[in-house]
């Protein structure tokens, strides 16, 4: 689809100019916004990940994303004005303030969707603290697992289980509210499958050298977009009976 | 005519008892002078003259007798002639109707109880009424129905002199008394007074009709209705089986045919269901109409038009994205968490030139876009279809967008949402379905403007009550739009509610967000891809995200026809029927102010305006609104208060309606009828045979006057007193 991609260009123009100035039909386009809590920082080699996020949605899909991608603090008032943001981050960290804690959960009242990942899964004390935080915020919903069949697994690619950096567990957690399922509880890196440095080489490994490994990560990457632009939109009934045949046939 | 009487009385003002005391009295007083007589032998008959003299003179002094003269007037009997008004002697038969020919019989009694005081009411299913003189008065008031009990009762229960006779003048064909109804009741409503009953007609006339069309059960929009539709061949007509149609009349589109089949007729009577479906909620008008065979002398009642009021189960509506945004997403979800609304989706995931990277389909969770199967097959199904950033070429919607505009004629809603590919972007331009959009497209201009604004209101806005509910949240605040599609001046028909602070449309600003009518249908162009941000933003977290439900919930609203959004609620007074003047009554939302508009339209092909009433200042509270003359058919009333959208009501008027169907008469009963309650019954030609009863006989006038003056009696008993008591001196008897 040109038009995406020649707004994804437009968008990456206008930020330059200016980096308060979106391209008409940009101002709905999937942006990966990362969620600074804290005293937190973004930094490190995996800060063009979310970019590469878009870019990979933009390549495969009709959906266009922004070109730049913003970092979002909770605190700031501007949480609200787009319906997602990742959390990611590496190791515990200390209790959110009642501020931020109040915000989060505005945000999530707001029908915002938010995406948890550790870049350690191994260690996983960021997802620890982040499920305690996010407990606080949304005591009454607890996180789920996700069933294989969650439209999550379906919204543009048929996958079997989550990817990332790290083949990781094999589901996914999620506070559902109503039926749709706000935040996503990944423990696979998924950042660290996109990121790439400056020269444009990936800036992680992933754990097996098949380069379908990282496919399969940016597949579940663009799934999750796919999930954020159109909610639960293969769970209509007119999908069913053929994505019933796709999955027999695999 | 005057009478006199003349007679007298012992006493004006004594009892009969108190004169029978003093005849006693004097009796006893008679029998003592004859004793006393008895004891002399002088003058003993003298003594007793004088003595029965004093006697008669003593009782009249008493009693003192008056002459009494009654004078009296002889008046006519009182008749009241009460005469069918109904709609259904206005059928039209051989060049007449019943209603003229009632009207001579009325005239020819006039002449026939010229001595009687004859009172002409007409009697249908309202209050009684003097008899119109002629038959073709505007007919205000004429009743659909001829309730003789309520007139009979009406007359019973009146303050007024009870009449000598009653003369009814019908066909027979009552409503109330029904067929099986005792005639008990008409007797005891007469109250003794015999009924007498005029026949307009002895004979059936030849004539196929619709006797009546009933639904089983409510219509519902997109569900089958059964109809059954009785038809009826009397008076001689001949007929085997008749063809039936059932069409939809739409607003400047030929009738639509829903559904048609032949009734097969036995012993006069014949039945035939026919299935049909209107797709449209609100109220729909169909016309069911038969084809008559030779011989049929009322073709009038041959077709029915019906309105009906058609719900919907749950909105069903089309969802078309050309790419997946936060736009999108929020309008899905929106709408998803409407339990009223029966979404479905279909979003371009992915465009023919995007790498899956992918070695099978297999691997990917998509369809092909069914465009085919979704603008040919279903799409008379949907309700409203919204069509947000997609590329009419790309996406092989082109060929459908005439059946699309169609779609919307015919009654369909339409929402275009801005983007990139939307309006002139999406290569909409010069279409057909451009003429049912509510604003002009331009496809030599750029299709979109990357100027960041923020609409503005337009008196139209702030007017419109589908705008109220987000207006009641935000204000005249809404967030900043990234850029906008260019759409072109508001066609006819269309008001602008947002509009573009800077960039301009001819000489006017440019809108933003337009409302229109396309025949039955209704469209809006809203060229923005930003209302996500009344969910999502700063602005739209300071109330919750509720401004995106608020606007979604008007705009879908307004274009369903929902009366929430409505600026005012039209209603036809009891029935429209042709040729008699027709009232709506014009109901304002309480916040509506200024001048109101009402147009009236004919449904069908023509679109010709055939009346306008402008109402300037009007005042607070429903209106009545009059038209006359109507023609049989359906029609639009477009009610346009101030500058909010118009308001929309549809309504059938027909000739005679359920009145019609049935031309048969009933001489029989109204024979029954005058059996019942001692009464006669004659033909039209006969109105000279009845019986005028005989003149009612009224005192005026009585005059008391006493015979002899009170001092003469009294002068007249002494002087007689005073002789006896001499003459009883002379006999020895002091």
């Amino acid at each position: 689809m040109r038009i995406a991609r020649q707004s994804f260009l437009l968008g990456l123009a206008a930020s330059v100019v200016s980096p308060k100035v979106l391209a008409f039909g940009q101002a709905g386009a999937f942006h990966p916004r990362v969620l600074i809590t804290g005293a937190a920082t973004w930094a490190g080699p995996r800060v063009r990940a979310p970019e590469r996020w878009g870019w990979e949605l933009v390549r495969r899909t009709s959906a266009p994303a922004r070109a730049v991608c913003k970092t979002v603090r909770a605190i700031d008032g501007s949480l609200f004005a787009e319906p997602f943001c990742i959390w990611v981050g590496e190791g515990d960290f200390p209790p959110l303030s009642r501020r931020e804690l109040r915000q989060l959960g505005r945000f999530i009242a707001l029908g915002g969707v938010m995406l948890v990942d550790d870049f350690d899964p191994a260690g996983g004390a960021f997802g620890r603290a982040a499920r305690r935080e996010l407990r606080r915020v949304l005591p009454e919903s607890p996180p789920v697992r996700l069933d294989p069949r969650h439209v999550l697994f379906k919204t543009y690619y048929i996958l079997e289980r989550p990817f990332g950096r790290v083949l990781g567990v094999d589901h996914v957690d999620a506070i559902v509210r109503g039926n749709n399922a706000q935040v996503l509880f990944l423990n696979h890196d998924l950042l660290g499958a996109l990121a790439q440095d400056e020269a444009g080489n990936w800036a992680f490994e992933t754990e097996s050298p098949d380069p379908m490994f990282r496919e399969q990560a940016a597949r579940l990457a663009v799934n999750i977009a796919m999930y954020v632009l159109c909610s639960d939109y293969k769970d209509d009934q007119v999908h069913a009976p053929f994505l019933m045949r796709r999955r027999a046939a695999r | 005519m005057t009478l006199a009487d003349s007679t007298w009385s012992f006493s004006e003002d004594f009892s009969p008892f108190w004169v029978g005391c003093v005849f006693a009295v004097a009796a006893l007083a008679l029998l003592l002078v004859w004793l006393d007589a008895a004891h002399t032998e002088r003058r003993r008959a003298l003594v007793l003259l004088s003595g029965g003299v004093a006697t008669v003179a003593l009782v009249f002094a008493i009693l003192r007798p008056v002459s009494v003269v009654q004078r009296s007037n002889n008046v006519g009997s009182k008749v009241l002639v009460l005469v069918d008004g109904s709609v259904r002697l206005r059928i039209p038969s051989e060049g007449s109707t019943r209603r003229a020919r009632a009207l001579g019989v009325a005239k020819a009694l006039a002449g026939t109880f010229k001595e009687a005081r004859l009172t002409l009411l007409e009697f249908s299913d309202g209050a009684l009424k003097p008899l119109a003189k002629g038959d073709d008065e505007s007919g205000v008031g004429v009743g659909v129905e001829s309730d003789l009990t309520a007139a009979l009762a009406e007359v019973g229960n009146g303050a007024e002199e009870k009449p000598q006779a009653i003369i009814v003048v019908s066909d027979g064909q009552f409503s109330h008394p029904g067929k099986e109804d005792d005639l008990a009741r008409i007797t005891q409503l007469a109250g003794g007074v015999p009924i007498h009953t005029v026949s307009l007609a002895e004979k059936d006339p030849p004539d196929v009709a619709i006797r009546a069309v009933r639904a089983a059960g409510a219509a519902v929009a997109h569900q089958p209705l059964a109809l059954t539709i009785e038809v009826s061949c009397t008076g001689g007509a001949q007929c085997h089986e008749i063809p039936v149609e059932v069409r939809e009349l739409r607003y400047g589109v030929p009738k639509a045919l829903l559904a048609s089949g032949k009734a097969q007729v036995n012993d006069g009577a014949g039945k035939i269901e026919l299935q049909i479906t209107l797709d449209r909620a609100g109220t729909r008008v169909v016309e069911v109409a038969i084809a008559a065979p030779d011989g049929d002398s009322i073709p009038e009642n041959n077709s029915r038009v019906i309105a009906f009021t058609v719900t919907r189960d749950r909105i069903r509506l089309l969802h078309v994205a050309g790419r997946p945004t936060y736009d999108v997403r929020s309008l899905r979800m929106w709408l998803k968490s409407d339990e009223s609304v029966d979404l479905i989706a279909f979003f371009i995931l992915r465009g023919n030139e995007d790498d899956t990277r992918t070695t099978s389909d297999s691997e990917l969770a998509l369809i092909p876009f069914p465009v085919e199967e979704l603008f040919t097959e279903h799409l008379p199904s949907f309700d409203a279809v919204v069509i947000q950033d997609l590329d009419a070429v790309a996406y092989k919607l082109a060929r459908h967008l005439p059946a699309l505009a169609r779609y919307v004629e015919s009654g369909g809603g339409l929402i275009m949402v801005g983007g990139p590919t939307s309006f002139s972007g999406g290569r909409y331009a010069g279409t057909e379905l451009e003429r049912v959009l509510p604003i002009k497209l331009s496809s030599s201009e750029k299709p979109f403007d990357l100027e960041q604004f923020v609409p503005a209101y337009t008196d139209s806005g702030r007017a419109a009550p589908v705008l109220r509910g987000l207006r009641d949240l935000l204000g005249e605040k809404l967030p900043e739009m990234p850029g906008t599609n260019i759409l072109g001046v508001p066609r006819d028909n269309s008001l602008v509610l947002w509009e573009h602070p800077r960039l301009k449309a001819g000489d006017r600003s440019m809108p933003v967000l337009a409302l229109g009518e396309a025949g039955d249908g209704r469209s809006i162009a809203l060229g923005v891809d930003g209302t996500h941000l009344l969910a999502m933003s700063e602005l739209g977290a300071d109330v919750e995200g509720r401004g995106f439900g608020a606007l979604w919930d008007g705009l879908l609203g307004w274009l369903m026809r929902d009366p929430r959004f409505e600026a005012a609620r039209t209603e036809v007074v009891g029935e429209c029927l042709e040729g008699q003047k027709t009232t709506l009554v014009l109901t304002r939302l309480p916040t509506m102010k200024g001048d109101i508009s009402l147009t009236l339209e004919r449904l069908g092909a023509t679109e010709k305006e055939l009346v306008t009433r402008r109402i300037v200042n009007p005042p607070p509270g429903p209106l009545k609104i009059e038209f006359a003359d109507l023609k049989a058919g359906g029609y639009i009333a477009k009610a346009t208060i101030g500058s909010a959208p118009p308001t929309r009501y549809d309504f059938a008027c027909e000739r005679g309606g359920q009145a019609w169907s049935d031309t048969r008469v009933d001489p029989e009963r109204l024979a029954k009828i005058a059996r019942a309650t001692g009464g006669k019954s004659v033909v039209a030609e006969d109105v000279g045979k009845l019986p005028v009863p005989k003149p009612a006989q009224i005192a005026s006038e009585r005059r008391v006057e006493p015979l002899f003056p009170a001092w003469g009696w009294s002068l007249a008993a002494a002087v007689a007193l005073g002789v006896h008591w001499l003459v009883r001196r002379q006999g020895g008897l002091v």
